[in-house]
């Protein structure tokens, strides 16, 4: 659906982006994450056509932004960060502008508006005035206006930035149902969204992209592979016996009381987790040690991000960016 | 020319919703009820009329500077917010990432205060209406003289609209606006001033006084509309160049 090729940026003498290249696949919720200033902004505004790139090339639906604007800004609803509106204007009349310049025919305008007005939560401000909305209600007639024209693709500049807890909830629960019909490809910089939201997430960090993959490809490029075995060790030779296994980096032993150990394995072994705590399990059994509890402690996203994005400022040079769904060499 | 109609209608409601329209509209009918107020007890007085001088072609045409320096700040009040209200609030970014051309942008934008501009001095013909009841009208002359103000209008308010884009700033694009006109203006006082040449000719050919004057007694000189319309146009087209330049900021 969105497809980026050596995409740069120079906003003299800043370089927002450089020889950014991805793709995003016709259905998909694509997660661009970054920390702030990595350049997300930069690449979605230069998709929806706000900007212009320096150098590179995007196409959208197979139709070329530079040689096709119109025809891509029609395939795209664009929500951009804060989701700006005019204050004076009521949310239907605001919305019912929007499906105008977006070339929805006259006849399905009210009922185009209605739809984005229900997809989005906001039928019951609809003759408010914008300027007398909270933050959640404003964001959400973002959110109606990208979807008021029924767009194969939404591009959604952190959707959820400044809400509440129930609101971003609540926000969240849409995105993913409207990634049911659409193409969504949205930015953030809280890694816990993409998690709940996203089938593949983007990472992008000082203008690179440094990894891109499923979840799962991103949280098996964790460093270290962590587990907890919850024992209970009479004859106190279980620290021994796991630290000899092989594969184990480190351990770490905490006494809980009566004879009951919590064990914090570490392995550098990333290839097969299971594997090493089945051993780890059976190892422990046959020596008459009792196991309670074993737990491969999952590699948070968020651990993941920050390994990434601090491998690169150690990393000098370009080429950073390394695709992490294919094996790494 | 897609978007050019909703924009156009957007920008109507956001003018007349918002109390700027209605307060330009107040100043502007107070001024102008004053000024023709006093032409009109000005002629009462008078014994002696002759045909081609009453109250009509004074209120447009002699004592058209009075007329024309309410335009001064009435045209830049009028476009100041066009570009740069939504520049600093961000509601150009989804404008502009809508399908639509900035010919449309800018045009749909122009053309909702060249129509505020005309519906501000529609009441005006109430002025006329009411002199008809105590005398003859010369409807010919009050023709030539509309299509003078429209004239003056559209090039002032084209002017604004440029300017509105060269800023973030409301209060910057007026007095930019301001300093425009005024120099176009000051420009035509040039007319007076030099004697026979080329820099009087200029003075004269864009003397927005000497516009009226004519175009008050019903001579309606082409070149002057021709001027008026050209200089819209020229000050649109760049403003389309400037919205396009902002891609690439």
């Amino acid at each position: 659906m969105i497809r980026v090729e050596q995409l740069s940026k120079d906003y003299g003498g800043l370089i927002a982006l450089r020889d950014v290249s991805f793709e995003v696949g016709r259905g998909e919720i694509a997660g661009f994450v970054g920390p702030n200033g990595a350049g997300k902004t930069t690449a979605l505004r230069i998709i929806a056509g706000f900007i212009g790139a320096t150098s590179g090339k995007v196409t959208v639906d197979g139709h070329d932004i530079a040689s096709e604007p119109l025809e891509v800004r029609r395939r795209i609803g664009y929500m951009p960060e804060a989701a700006p509106l005019y204050p004076e204007m009521r949310v239907m009349e605001y919305l019912s502008f929007r499906a105008a310049l977006k070339r929805v025919p006259r006849r399905r305008q009210v009922s185009a508006v209605s739809r984005a007005m229900q997809q989005a939560g906001v039928e019951d401000v609809a003759p408010v005035v914008i300027a007398h909305l909270s933050k959640g209600y404003r964001q959400r007639v973002g959110l109606a206006d990208a979807l008021v024209a029924s767009p194969p693709l939404l591009i959604l500049d952190e959707p959820t930035a400044g809400l509440d807890p129930n609101q971003i909830r609540e926000v969240r629960r849409l995105i993913r149902e409207l990634g049911k019909e659409h193409t969504v490809f949205l930015s953030t910089h809280i890694l816990s969204e993409v998690e709940s939201i996203c089938d593949r997430a983007i990472v992008i960090d000082r203008g690179r992209i440094v990894a891109e993959g499923t979840l799962r490809d991103l949280q098996a490029r964790r460093g270290a592979v962590e587990m907890e075995l919850l024992v209970v060790d009479r004859g106190g030779r279980s620290a021994k016996l796991v630290e000899n296994s092989p594969g184990v980096e480190t351990i770490e032993v905490e006494a809980l009381g009566e004879n009951r150990l919590r064990l914090r394995v570490r392995s550098t072994d990333k290839t097969s987790p299971d594997a090493l705590m089945e051993s780890l399990v059976r190892i422990l059994v046959e020596n008459q040690v009792g196991v309670r509890g074993a737990t491969c402690l999952k590699a948070r996203l968020e651990d993941v991000f920050s390994e990434l994005t601090r491998a690169e400022t150690t990393e000098a040079g370009p080429g950073g960016a390394q695709d992490w769904s294919k094996p790494a060499g | 020319m897609n978007g050019l109609f909703p924009i156009y209608r957007r920008e109507m409601l956001s003018l007349w919703v918002t109390p700027l329209a209605w307060i330009l509209l107040c100043i502007f009918l107070l001024l102008q009820g004053a000024i023709f107020y006093s032409i009109v007890a000005h002629f009462s007085r008078l014994v002696d009329l002759s045909l081609d001088s009453g109250p009509v072609q004074a209120y447009f045409g002699q004592e058209s500077i009075f007329l024309l320096l309410t335009l001064l700040l009435l045209s830049p009040a009028l476009t100041m917010r066009l570009f740069a209200e939504e520049r600093r609030s961000g509601t150009i970014e989804p404008l502009l990432t809508a399908p639509v051309t900035p010919v449309a942008v800018v045009l749909g934008k122009y053309l909702s205060t060249l129509s505020t501009y005309l519906m501000m001095w529609s009441p005006t013909l109430l002025y006329i209406i009411i002199l008809r009841k105590t005398g003859a009208v010369d409807w010919g002359v009050v023709a030539s003289s509309y299509l003078g103000i429209f004239g003056v209008g559209a090039a002032y308010l084209a002017v604004g609209t440029l300017m509105s884009a060269m800023s973030k700033s409301q209060l910057i694009s007026l007095m930019l606006t301001v300093l425009v006109i005024f120099g176009m203006f000051v420009l035509g006082v040039g007319e007076y001033i030099f004697d026979a040449g080329l820099l009087h000719s200029i003075c004269a050919h864009v003397s927005v006084l000497s516009q009226m004057e004519e175009f008050s007694k019903g001579v309606v000189d082409l070149r002057r509309l021709v001027f008026d319309v050209s200089l819209a146009a020229f000050c649109l087209f760049l403003t389309v160049r400037v919205v396009d330049s902002w891609r690439w900021s």
